[in-house]
Order: C-alpha cells, then sequence, then structure tokens
C-alpha cells in the first residue's frame, strides 16, 4: 500500500451530550489515515471521555453513518468525523 | 373636592376590578366543567371502538377550505388533491409540550383534518415559554385539552382526540392503529422506543424530533421499504446518567419550535406524498452556530430486534424496566445518603442565624447561580467536586475534621452525588447535604425564595 505521511489531521464534531462530555464542540484529532472503523471509534471515546455513551453513538464520516465497524476507513486531512448521540428531550 | 373625587373613583374601580375577578372565576368554573364533560364524553367513546370514531370521508373542498387553504393550495406540487389528503388524514402527537405544540399549530392550520393529541401531563409557568399553545389561563389543566382549545380556536374544522393519559404498551396498540402518520414529540427514552415498537409492528411512519438545550433533532422512522427504526439507529437505550432532560439541561423555545415546525413539514410530506420524506437521512440542528447538518444513516438493520424479517420482539415490552428510567422527564428523589449525612434545611438555617462557621458549597452550574443563592454559598460546579479541584481551593476548611460544610442544590439529588464523592476521600468529615435543596427552602424558610 501506498503511504505518503503515517498520519493524517481529522476534524472531529461533537453534539449534544458528547459535547458536553468532551467540553468542546470541535476538535483536531490525529488518526493513521486507514483505520477500522471500530478502532477510530475507541480511540475518540477514549480521549474524549465518551464512555459513559459509548453504546449509544452514530458516527459519521463527512456526513455519511459509518454501518460497519469492522470496515476500514479512509482518511484524508480535514476530514470530518460527527459523534452524534441521542436526544431525548422536547 | 378634588381629593375626595379621586378617593370615588378608586373606590369605583376597585369595585369592578373585584367584579370582573368574579365572573371570571366563575367563568373558569364553567369553562373547567364543560371540559371535564367533555373528556368523559371522549372517554366513553375512547373505551368503545377504536377510540377515533370511524373519519368521515370527504371528496370536495368547501368554499371556506378554499379560501383558508388557499396560499397553499396553489403551491404547484400540494394543489387540490393533497389538501384533500390533508383533510381525510389522521395524525397523532405524542406529547404536546415545546414539539408538540408547534407541530399540532401547523398541521391543523394546514387543514389536517383529523388530530389525536397525548400528553398525561399539565400545563404548568415553566412550560410557557416553549410550549406556545397554551395560556397562563390553562396552567393547571391538561396539556392535551389546553392544546385542543387552542387549535379549536384556530381551526374549528379539524377533529380533535385528546388522550389525557399515560401513553403505554397496552393503550398504545389500541390508539395507534386509527392514524395514518405519527408524530414522537415525547420527552423521554422510554416512550421513544415504545412509538417506536408500535410504529414498525404497526407499519407506521414515526416522525420523530427530539431538542435539548440548543440542539435539535429529526429523521422519519419506519418509512418505506429498507427505512430504519430508531432501534437499527439505537439498538440500546443510553444508561441512566447520561440522559440529561429539559428540566436540568434547560432548552430555547425557539430550538424546539424550530424542529416542532419540521416535524409537522415531514407529516404533511408523508401525508400527500410530496417532495423527499426524511427517512434514511437524519437532520442535526445546532441552534448555537445555526448549522443544519444531513447526515446519511443506515437502512434497516438485518439483525434488527422490532424490524428485521426476523424480530425478537413481536408485541410490546415494558419499556420503563428496559431503559431502567420512567416514561416521563421528571427527577425522581435519589437515596444515595445515610440520615446523618443530610440536614434539614430548617436545622441549617437555624444554624446559620446563629452565624455559626461553616462552609455551603452550592454544586449548580454557574448558570443556575446565578438566578439564586442561599446567603453563604459559595458555586463549586458538580462537575469540580467530581474531579477533586475543590480541594486544593477549599484545602484550609478541610483540615480539620470538625469543621462542618454542607452541600446544597436546585433539589437534593445532586448535592447527594456529591457528597458521596466528597466522603470517600474525608469519610470522617462533617459533610452533609441540604435535604431536597433549595425547593424545601422555599417551601420551609423562605416563601420568596425563587423556585424554577
Amino acid at each position: 500500500m501506498e503511504r505518503t505521511s503515517s498520519v493524517v489531521n481529522i476534524n472531529v464534531l461533537f453534539f449534544a451530550k458528547s459535547r458536553e462530555l468532551a467540553k468542546t464542540s470541535r476538535a483536531e484529532f490525529t488518526v493513521e489515515p486507514v483505520v477500522k472503523a471500530g478502532s477510530l471509534l475507541i480511540q475518540l471515546i477514549e480521549s474524549f471521555n465518551l464512555k459513559t455513551i459509548s453504546d449509544n453513538l452514530i458516527i459519521a464520516h463527512n456526513e455519511n453513518y459509518i454501518e460497519n465497524l469492522e470496515a476500514e476507513i479512509y482518511l484524508c486531512k480535514g476530514d470530518e468525523i460527527a459523534v452524534i448521540p441521542p436526544i431525548s428531550g422536547g | 373636592m378634588i381629593a375626595a373625587t379621586a378617593d370615588s373613583f378608586e373606590i369605583e374601580k376597585a369595585k369592578l376590578c373585584r367584579k370582573i375577578a368574579e365572573l371570571q372565576a366563575a367563568l373558569n368554573a364553567k369553562d373547567q366543567k364543560l371540559r371535564e364533560l367533555q373528556l368523559a364524553a371522549d372517554n366513553l367513546l375512547a373505551e368503545g371502538e377504536v377510540q377515533l370514531a370511524p373519519r368521515d370521508h370527504y371528496t370536495e373542498l368547501s368554499n371556506d377550505d378554499i379560501a383558508r387553504y388557499s396560499r397553499q393550495l396553489i403551491l404547484t406540487d400540494f394543489g387540490v388533491s393533497g389538501q384533500m389528503k390533508l383533510k381525510n388524514s389522521a395524525v397523532l402527537i405524542v406529547g404536546l409540550g415545546g414539539l408538540g405544540c408547534p407541530a399540532a399549530q401547523y398541521l391543523a392550520s394546514a387543514g389536517c383534518g383529523n388530530l389525536g393529541l397525548v400528553d398525561y401531563d399539565e400545563v404548568e409557568p415553566s412550560n410557557l415559554h416553549r410550549q406556545t399553545l397554551h395560556t397562563v389561563s390553562r396552567c393547571g389543566i391538561s396539556k392535551a385539552e389546553s392544546a385542543r382549545i387552542a387549535l379549536l380556536e384556530l381551526n374549528p374544522h379539524c377533529r380533535i382526540i385528546c388522550y389525557s393519559n399515560l401513553l403505554n404498551s397496552f393503550n398504545a396498540m389500541q390508539i395507534i392503529p386509527a392514524y395514518d402518520v405519527i408524530l414522537d414529540c415525547s420527552d423521554n427514552v422510554a416512550t421513544r422506543y415504545l412509538l417506536n415498537d408500535a410504529c414498525s409492528i404497526l407499519q407506521k411512519p414515526l416522525v420523530s424530533g427530539s431538542a435539548l438545550k440548543m440542539d435539535g433533532q429529526l429523521t422519519v422512522y419506519c418509512y418505506g421499504e429498507n427505512g430504519p427504526c430508531y432501534r437499527c439507529i439505537y439498538p440500546v437505550p443510553p444508561p441512566p446518567e447520561a440522559v440529561t432532560n429539559c428540566g436540568d439541561g434547560g432548552v430555547l423555545g425557539a430550538v424546539t419550535g424550530t424542529i416542532g415546525a419540521l416535524q409537522a413539514m415531514e407529516a404533511i410530506k408523508v401525508i400527500v406524498g410530496l417532495g423527499e420524506v426524511l427517512a434514511g437521512r437524519m437532520l442535526i440542528f445546532d441552534g448555537s452556530s445555526c448549522q443544519f447538518r444531513n447526515i446519511k444513516i443506515r437502512g434497516k438493520r438485518p439483525n434488527c430486534h422490532v424490524c428485521s424479517s426476523q424480530p425478537l420482539i413481536t408485541g410490546l415490552i415494558d419499556y420503563e424496566l428496559f431503559c431502567g428510567m420512567n416514561a416521563n422527564d421528571k427527577d425522581n428523589a435519589l437515596q444515595l445518603l445515610e440520615p446523618e449525612q443530610r440536614i434539614n434545611v430548617l436545622d441549617y438555617h437555624k444554624l446559620a442565624t446563629e452565624k455559626k462557621s461553616h462552609l455551603l458549597l452550592d454544586v449548580r452550574p454557574p448558570a443556575e447561580f446565578e438566578i439564586c443563592q442561599l446567603p453563604d454559598a459559595v458555586n463549586v460546579p458538580l462537575a469540580q467536586i467530581l474531579d477533586d479541584s475543590y480541594v486544593q481551593r477549599f484545602a484550609q476548611q478541610l483540615e480539620s475534621k470538625e469543621y462542618p460544610i454542607f452541600v446544597v442544590c436546585r433539589r437534593g439529588n445532586d448535592s447527594q452525588i456529591a457528597v458521596q464523592h466528597m466522603k470517600t476521600r474525608f469519610p470522617d468529615h462533617s459533610i452533609r447535604d441540604l435535604e431536597d435543596g433549595m425547593h424545601a427552602w422555599t417551601k420551609l424558610v423562605d416563601q420568596n425564595f425563587p423556585i424554577y
């Protein structure tokens, strides 16, 4: 596999409860450019204090839901990963 | 002479005011009586057939319809056929709060022929900033009833049925079949799973909206061949400690209004067959930056417990048990501390008036501390207790085990969490929380202390 750099910087966007737990609405995150979705999720949970909602998250890559945590995802510099827990209020 | 005239004028004015107040009270009593009668009649109807009596089927618009709906009738993709579909439709709105009020308002005014309104709760003043159908004079009455009064004033042609009970696994399967589209405008996780499972089993489109603080979410579940359900997206409920309700987290009325109006729009699109329904996509609204994001979500989950071809759940279950949370957004009183770790507000008040040296930690967020605070309170938000940063700040007071430390919050739940946490580090210190918090203070010590 061709590799130009070993890591890339991506933007992580936090919504609702995840924003509270991560204490920010947006963070830059450094990650391998090809990574298993599940591994990325674990890294985000650990880095941003998301353990309490780890089973209740939608993770979207450039506004597309990541369906299969076993699949590898390909990340470019500046890509967006959105972390979306459910809201239940009304 | 002039003074005497002014006096008699004042007396006359007071008399009139009193008379008006008496008449108003009599009118309210009659109103209440009428509502009770109507409710009894509805319940009779509800107990009979399938809650919604057979709908009238209209085949043409009246002149009044044409005048009233003209601005939407001339929309190219809507037209007379769209209006007819709306007129013959029935929509169930679950929750007449911040989402349900604007949703019901737009559906009734757009000419939706039959509306079902479900809400067990009563109107209170803290609802009025976002629940736009309720009014000061209707505080204390059923939200479903209050909404009906407002909606009929807006559009008397709309047929409205109220269900002023908590939606549960038994009545849901009786109420829902009579409706074409269901709106989830509820405020709790258990009701969201209940509605999802019922709509999935009965194959009814579920327009799901939610809002908290400055955030909103919207999508349509159980719609079309491959449309996912709530469980496809969120198979397991969040742990109770990760769920914030509007009473604790706060919410801006314009945020619930935005999402509620969009729920009405999606319901109209589903009924009329207009445009592209928000299914398989989720709208994420961030009010603080005013950004809308459309996230493409998954289709049906092949092993979904309720909507897959081999479902594990084929009838409704106990959703409060499944979620470990009640089907409402009220806080339950926690019982974390032993009686000796707590102090009654009256005893604390006595001690404070005697000017006994002590430390009072108020663990509410700064925004709440700003609203009102007890005389000696120091604001230390719960997070600073839980991450132990308070230890350094109060090192001096913590030197002595005897120095009395008290913890207070709004209702006496967070204060218990704080004391429990502090006690693991300082087991022999005198640390107690104020039972039932500031609500008890208002009730027992100072009735002029604000309550929120």
